[in-house]
């Protein structure tokens, strides 16, 4: 027990240590990279004035020291504040500045990426341990090989052409179901659609575009790590005792196969956020990978509380996943520490974005 | 006196050379069927794809980069494989603005995979020129992250302590980011910097800067796996037998430790490659790719859907599925290559490992 308490202080001062960081170096990148966010108030003008400089960076707060700024930020934060928007900003007679609050968006934009990627990923534990086991079972048989090669089509399409694809084929054209938009989980009387009905038939199309992508690198593993473990000797024991081979794959063989899953899903966090990018396109859906390329690109300037928001949602989305994986993991295989994890890296799917 | 005569049979034996471990892997590649096959399809498809565009351009007689109007129908809808269509450099059209046929005489071409977009570009010489690029980047990407990850991995393993906590925690939390934002970040604010840089039609502009910039991001993979390796290995007898002679630190790495790195390298570059190219599809969707008139598989996938902020939706009318179905193949069978090499790499190296 007390060594699992250490493990676990470990594991969360790493965690805030990764999160510090990351906004650390928003900051910094931020102060080093030229830009100027006087446009944003000013969008109109084509030379800025000094003052108008002084002005605008007084009203966005930027002439302050920068340590009070990254101190402010930090303490607002700590009060789930994110602050406004830079984008969009109105000046209202030279004196007030109006801008968009950013809670609200991530409010809406976070659910949505959440759902996509839950549910993808529950569809891709449904579809890829029977599909795995099977092919693990008799590797280099015409199963497993056609197994494999409809996971490697499923890498090598791209989400975003297999999401339009989808989109066309069953929500324009056959109208099975939704082609596109996202109604919240809860019912709400005044959204268009809300309520579980409405929410997975919106998403069935994302999921399966989702799925279709992490599918190959989680068969694969489940396949070489149940063609590892059939030749162990617990096994053979498991089957001399005459233990049915449906009890040995489910008792015996796939566990293991659950702890490398694991591991990885906390390694592919981040990529399933990346992948949500395209997914969100596809579908029309407004996300975090939305909001997310929309601060990364700044077409004005940087907009560092919207870039700084991100930075640290996804961090935090990230961090929280990984936690919550070694939580389990040490519960699930206390011996277990650090080593497995030092020695498995992002696979291919980690190229896909 | 049995034991006796087994020995005089060994003594016998004439005495080889020693098989080295180059030798013997190579070997046990030739003698894998599914590998060598990956392999000479992935020579077929780099050689196709520097010397292909060429020799095909100049069997046709025009270039990936030429226009014929006369490719796409009145619905903007491209033609499909092996149609002849017209030269001509505009689309006639009477005073109703009907589209009328070509003049008579002129000249016509030979499409081979049809045309790639309203705009009616060879979708063969596309597909050629566009694997260049594509290879290109992919390589160089490799070639960069190789060049920066394995010093630091190197680093990390060998010497341990501050310098590992450093690297180990800068590359697990930039690693946990997704590496698409980092590179939209810094493609649009590098991009009037980098782009530029290229060589001619060999090095179109913006092959250097995205690649660059993917292998800037990718080094964590080679500097993880080049860690682990230099850890286990570190205090192995041999590198203390070195120590023990004299050798240089310098020279133990040189000599005795990066010989062990070359296997775990390469088995990670094949599947790098592949990871690769399917990184700058992903990026040509985000449009901050290389220029919008050089070829690239991404680039071809993304003149058909779109970009992710304006993204089409299929409407048969005008699409002709070959110019979804052409690149994807091509991606297809450069990634099940390169899969199954790097795969049959590693049984050769480690044919003791059942994974």
């Amino acid at each position: 027990m007390r060594r699992m308490l250490t493990y676990f202080v470990r594991r969360l001062a790493a965690a805030m240590f990764t999160f510090i960081t990351m906004i650390t170096l928003t900051f910094v990148l931020f102060w080093l990279i030229p830009s100027e966010p006087a446009s944003f108030v000013y969008p109109a003008a084509q030379h800025l004035t000094d003052y108008q400089i002084g002005h605008a960076h007084h009203l966005l707060g930027i002439d302050r020291p920068l340590v009070e700024q990254y101190g402010d930020y930090l303490w607002h934060l700590l009060r789930f504040d994110f602050g406004s928007q830079w984008s969009g900003a109105q000046l209202v007679e030279n004196k007030v500045l109006t801008e968009q609050p950013i809670g609200p968006q991530l409010a809406s934009a976070v659910p949505a990426t959440l759902s996509i990627i839950l549910g993808g990923a529950l569809l891709v534990v449904l579809i890829a341990v029977p599909l795995g086991a099977l092919s693990g079972r008799r590797i280099g048989s015409i199963g497993d090989r056609t197994i494999m090669i409809i996971a490697l089509i499923g890498i090598c399409t791209h989400p975003m052409v297999v999401g339009l694809i989808l989109r066309t084929v069953f929500g324009n054209q056959l109208r099975w179901v939704d082609p596109g938009g996202y109604c919240q989980l809860t019912a709400d009387s005044s959204a268009i659609c809300s309520g579980p009905v409405d929410w997975a038939s919106h998403l069935i199309l994302p999921w399966i575009t989702f799925a279709l992508l992490f599918l190959a690198l989680y068969i694969r593993m489940i396949r070489a790590t149940v063609a590892d473990t059939l030749h162990q000797d617990y096994i053979r024991t498991a089957r001399a005792k005459g233990a049915g081979e449906g009890r040995v794959m489910t008792r015996h063989v796939l566990p293991n196969a659950g702890l490398r899953v694991l591991t990885m899903v906390g390694m592919e966090i981040g990529t399933a956020i990346g992948v949500c990018i395209y997914i969100e396109a596809a579908f029309g859906i407004s996300g975090l990978g939305n909001l997310a390329v929309t601060a990364m690109f700044g077409t004005v300037a940087l907009d560092l509380p919207l870039i700084l928001a991100v930075v640290v949602v996804i961090t935090a989305i990230v961090v929280i996943g990984n936690l919550a994986v070694d939580l389990l993991y040490a519960f699930i295989d206390p011996r277990a520490g650090d080593t497995l994890r030092d020695r498995e890296t992002k696979s291919l799917a980690g190229g896909v974005i | 006196m049995v034991e006796e005569a087994a020995t005089t049979q060994i003594a016998a034996r004439p005495v080889e050379a020693p098989e080295g471990p180059w030798r013997l892997t190579l070997r046990r590649i030739r003698r894998d069927r599914w590998t060598l096959a990956a392999a000479i399809l992935f020579a077929f498809i780099v050689f196709c794809s520097f010397a292909g565009g060429p020799i095909a351009g100049s069997i046709v007689g025009h270039t990936s980069t030429d226009q014929f109007p006369y490719a796409a129908n009145e619905n903007y809808k491209p033609v499909g494989p092996w149609t002849r269509v017209s030269t001509a450099s505009y689309i006639r059209s009477n005073d109703y603005g009907d589209i009328l046929p070509p003049r008579k005489g002129t000249p016509t071409t030979l499409l081979v995979l049809g045309a790639d977009s309203v705009l009616g570009r060879d979708e063969m010489l596309r597909l050629l020129d566009g694997g260049r690029t594509s290879l290109e980047i992919a390589l160089f990407a490799v070639f960069v992250s190789l060049l920066v990850g394995v010093p630091l991995g190197i680093l990390a393993g060998y010497f341990g302590g501050f310098t590992d906590s450093v690297i180990s925690r800068l590359t697990e939390t930039i690693m946990a980011f997704p590496l698409i934002l980092f590179l939209i970040f810094a493609s649009v604010r590098l991009s009037n910097t980098l782009t530029p840089i290229g060589w001619g039609s060999i090095v179109p502009e913006g092959v250097f800067a995205v690649s660059l910039l993917i292998g800037l991001f990718t080094w964590f993979y080679p500097a993880r796996l080049v860690r682990a390796e230099m850890l286990t290995l570190r205090n192995a007898e041999f590198v203390q037998a070195s120590r023990m002679v004299g050798a240089s630190t310098s020279r133990i790495i040189r000599r005795h430790l990066v010989p062990h790195l070359v296997p775990g390298l390469l088995v990670w570059a094949a599947i790098a490659i592949a990871a690769n190219i399917l990184l700058e599809v992903g990026i040509s969707f985000v449009g901050v790719g290389v220029q919008a008139s050089t070829p690239t598989w991404g680039s071809m996938l993304s003149t058909t859907w779109g970009t992710i902020f304006s993204p089409r939706t299929y409407d048969a009318a005008s699409y002709t599925p070959w110019q979804t179905v052409i690149p994807t193949v091509a991606i297809l069978l450069t990634v099940v290559a390169l899969n199954q090499l790097s795969e049959g790499i590693r049984r050769a190296l480690e044919p003791w490992s059942s994974r």
